[in-house]
């Protein structure tokens, strides 16, 4: 089971609204490299995970992207606090509120809703770690771009510790990846499917 | 302590923790790490005690109204 916890992993105070920015990040709360697929990837793949430590990471890394999801939706909701019609109007952010006004909704910046299809969950252990590593390599480019449009430092820096979470990852899916090849036939790794056919 | 400022304190020994863990997830047999991992949990423990004492529970819990009190997460403190 999952137990909240009333606070976020890296804290938010956002002065100044600017829903222009939260645009661009809601990319990252339902975009296709945000933290909705991120945590439905790594939460629906453990699974079919052959071995504990991938067990393990899979559930600490997919619980931790809820977290991540929670802090973007943080973001998006205080840049959008307290929004004049006219700011509404003059910021480009009238195709967002027309369906939305300012409620928290997991779409890309484009404004394409959340789809599953972002995902996979192959039942294949060196299919499944390979789609994580390149996830994470995706949303740390998706952070670096929005770094790239946004100046205000009460942004940036969770966006920062954000960025700099996808690095971590990517670097634990690393380990996980040589901790599977380690336990297969080094000749071959596509010999036998661990996580369908065990190996007798 | 403000609220701001043990939450902080809070926020970044339960970080330094939490990455201790998922690191120990792929190094169950560093012992180094898992003993600095103790050493965290055992100081965010101590500092979730005293912050929930002050300013109201992290985790659902109903033995007062307190969970129902702001600021929630996503609120500017």
């Amino acid at each position: 089971m999952f137990q909240y916890e009333k606070k976020l992993q890296y804290p938010i105070n956002i002065k100044n609204p600017n829903p222009l920015y939260a645009k661009i990040i809601a990319s990252q709360y339902g975009g296709p490299d945000g933290e909705l697929g991120a945590s439905l990837r790594y939460l629906s793949q453990r699974y079919s995970m052959p071995y504990a430590e991938l067990k393990g990471l899979l559930t600490d890394i997919g619980t931790e992207e809820l977290g991540h999801l929670e802090m973007v939706g943080t973001i998006m909701y205080q840049l959008t606090k307290g929004l004049s019609e006219d700011e509404i109007k003059k910021s480009g952010f009238y195709d967002y509120f027309v369906d939305h006004t300012t409620g928290v909704y997991p779409s890309s910046a484009a404004g394409v809703p959340f789809t599953a299809a972002y995902i996979q969950s192959k039942g294949d252990v060196l299919t499944d770690l390979h789609e994580d590593l390149a996830a994470e390599q995706k949303a740390r480019t998706t952070y670096d771009n929005i770094l790239t449009l946004v100046d205000d430092p009460d942004v940036r820096e969770p966006i920062k510790f954000l960025r700099q979470r996808e690095i971590v990852h990517y670097q634990r899916f690393g380990e996980a990846l040589r901790l599977a090849t380690d336990r297969l036939n080094s000749k071959n790794f596509y010999a036998f499917n661990p996580s369908f056919i065990p190996k007798n | 302590m403000n609220r701001k400022k043990l939450l902080t304190k809070l926020s970044a020994v339960q970080f330094a923790a939490w990455e201790l863990h998922m690191y120990l997830d792929t190094h169950p047999l560093d012992e180094e790490a898992r003993l600095r991992y103790k050493r965290h949990l055992k100081e965010y423990r101590k500092l979730k005690a005293e912050y929930e004492e002050s300013f109201g529970p992290l985790t659902p819990r109903s033995d007062s109204d307190e969970w129902l009190d702001d600021p929630w997460p996503w609120d500017n403190i």
